[in-house]
């Protein structure tokens, strides 16, 4: 995939400000600040039902925003309805290895490409998603459903390629996978963000995914609790966040 | 004339009816995943409309066709904005929906006797008949089955090659993923009943040509249609056309053994017997519990 433009003003990329979300009357986030550069891994890891995916749910008008502002390059997408989040150039690949399970590999890429109009355009971003994820040109024509699910997994994620995002938010991608697939999905994701497009990843494996990181945020009951480098792993906070207090 | 080749006859022609019904009724049930049984009050809306037109206002027999069917698409959008729509947004479940479809059919079975009469209306037509293959074969029995096919094969096309049918499947399948790739689903459903309906126009203005209008004839028909889906797959088109012609046949041939007045009961009967051991219908996939 061509490598994108690179955007003038870094520290507007994308920034949440004293966010405040959930799901009707249940809040699940509590003033949440975070800063995202383009063409960075930022990784948000945290406990159980700290709130890890209602941040990406968040930025794509997935749950309710009671207070505080989504701001992407500069403008309030708070209010702003997913077709339109998608024209600007953010894409998200949900939880759980979710795929068009009924349709076809290449129908599902063809999804991902839903806004674009130009079929022209549609065939040459599937050529270079395909190139990041050759095991799905051999199984263009099979339905998703018979897919493992690693492959599940790279279909998901080339979905949201498909719509050439700036932004591309992964929620869990590492789920249910085994050891060495989930390795190649960290893979796919360090080469995607090696091309430019920057990721804000959910994820509970967070000594596999710090390795790659360059920025992380760690949640605690829907809060941020601690954020920098890699470096902040050696934190005893960390530990504390993870054991509940009871560090070992 | 061979009575076997009458009784398969009019087994495909019953069939092809049935699966226009099921067809629409499986489409609306596949994306929105709720039982739209007004879809049969909408199917008797076509004929009547069709009646209105051409006999009543006296427009040319095609232009009454061409308007009773694109009325009737309508009708089935406006159901959707003006029932389903509202209580979709209120996340009413699938039950709920199904007890608003129920009432729905109710009402318009209503409407259609206080705007039309109860006493049964005919739209005349010329109707020479045909001797095909043994069995005598009606000009509009021709048509019916022509229509069906062409029709059936276009909503094949429509879901597997065109961008919308693609869409409707995305959604059908997962709805939360498709928001995320920015297809509304409020615009699918709404093409959907569009779609559907528009079928169920086409079924309407065919039983009009060919058979007497009464207001509860959406009634029976939905039920087949139904059946037919039921027989098939529900959530699969393909599925319930073929369960709809299966039905034709089973109903027409057996009548050969039984009084024709168990015709309906033939249909029950093969309904209970696929709910009880094949729910899932001869095309559909097994559904696994959590």
């Amino acid at each position: 995939m061509a490598k994108k433009k690179s955007v003038k003003d870094t520290s507007k990329f994308l920034q949440l400000r004293s966010v405040e979300s959930g799901y009707g009357k249940l809040q699940i986030l509590f003033g949440v600040d975070m800063d995202i550069n383009p063409s960075d891994i930022t990784l948000i890891i945290g406990p159980n039902g700290a709130g890890k995916s209602t941040i990406l749910k968040s930025m794509f008008n997935l749950c309710d925003v009671y207070k505080g502002k989504v701001m992407y390059k500069g403008k309030d997408i708070t209010k702003l309805p997913t077709h339109d989040r998608i024209k600007m150039g953010i894409a998200i690949v949900p939880q759980g290895r979710q795929v068009f399970s009924g349709l076809t590999v290449k129908e599902n890429l063809e999804m991902g490409a839903f806004m674009t109009k130009e079929k022209e355009l549609i065939n040459t971003r599937m050529d270079e998603v395909l190139g990041h994820f050759p095991v799905l040109r051999k199984k263009l024509y099979d339905n998703a459903y018979s897919l493992s699910g690693g492959q599940q997994q790279m279909l998901a994620m080339g979905r949201g390629l498909m719509q050439d995002p700036q932004l591309l938010l992964l929620d869990e991608p590492s789920l249910g996978l085994a050891p060495k697939t989930m390795q190649e999905v960290f893979e796919k994701v360090k080469e995607i963000r090696d091309e430019g497009t920057a990721i804000l990843m959910v994820e509970q494996n967070a000594k596999a995914a710090c390795e790659f990181a360059d920025k992380i945020y760690v949640l605690e009951e829907g809060r941020v609790a601690m954020h920098g480098g890699r470096e902040i792993l050696k934190s005893d906070k960390i530990k504390k966040i993870y054991l509940g207090g009871h560090e070992k | 004339m061979s009575i076997a080749t009458q009784l398969i006859l009019n087994g495909i022609i019953a069939g092809a009816i049935y699966a226009l019904v099921a067809s629409g009724f499986s489409l609306i049930y596949g994306v929105t995943k709720f039982m739209h049984f007004a879809h049969g009050a909408v199917l008797a809306t076509g004929a009547y409309l069709l009646y209105t037109f051409a006999v009543m206002a006296g427009l040319n027999f095609w232009l009454a066709v061409v308007l009773a069917i694109m009325v009737t698409s309508l009708f089935g959008a406006v159901m959707n904005w003006v029932v389903y729509k509202p209580l979709r947004k209120i996340k009413a479940s699938s039950a709920v929906l199904l007890i608003a479809s129920i009432a729905l059919m109710t009402f318009i079975n209503a409407a259609v006797l206080a705007i039309w009469g109860a006493d049964v209306k005919t739209v005349p037509t010329v109707n020479p008949v045909f001797d095909a293959l043994g069995a005598r074969v009606t000009f509009i029995q021709v048509i019916i089955i022509v229509v069906s096919i062409l029709l059936l094969l276009a909503l094949w096309w429509l879901m597997k090659c065109t961008k919308l049918g693609k869409a409707m499947r995305a959604v059908a399948d997962n709805k939360e993923v498709a928001q995320t790739v920015g297809i509304n689903p409020e615009k699918i459903y709404t093409y959907t009943f569009i779609i559907g309906s528009f079928l169920a126009g086409v079924a309407g203005v065919l039983i009009g040509i060919e058979q007497n209008l009464y207001p509860q004839m959406g009634v029976s028909l939905v039920i087949k249609g139904f059946t037919g889906a039921v027989i098939g797959s529900l959530a699969s088109i393909p599925g319930a056309v073929l369960g709809s012609f299966i039905l034709g046949l089973v109903e027409n041939i057996g009548i050969w053994w039984l009084p024709s007045g168990y015709k309906d009961a033939i249909a029950f009967v093969l309904l209970f017997i696929f709910l009880l051991f094949k729910p899932s219908g001869l095309l559909g996939k097994k559904v696994r519990e959590a």
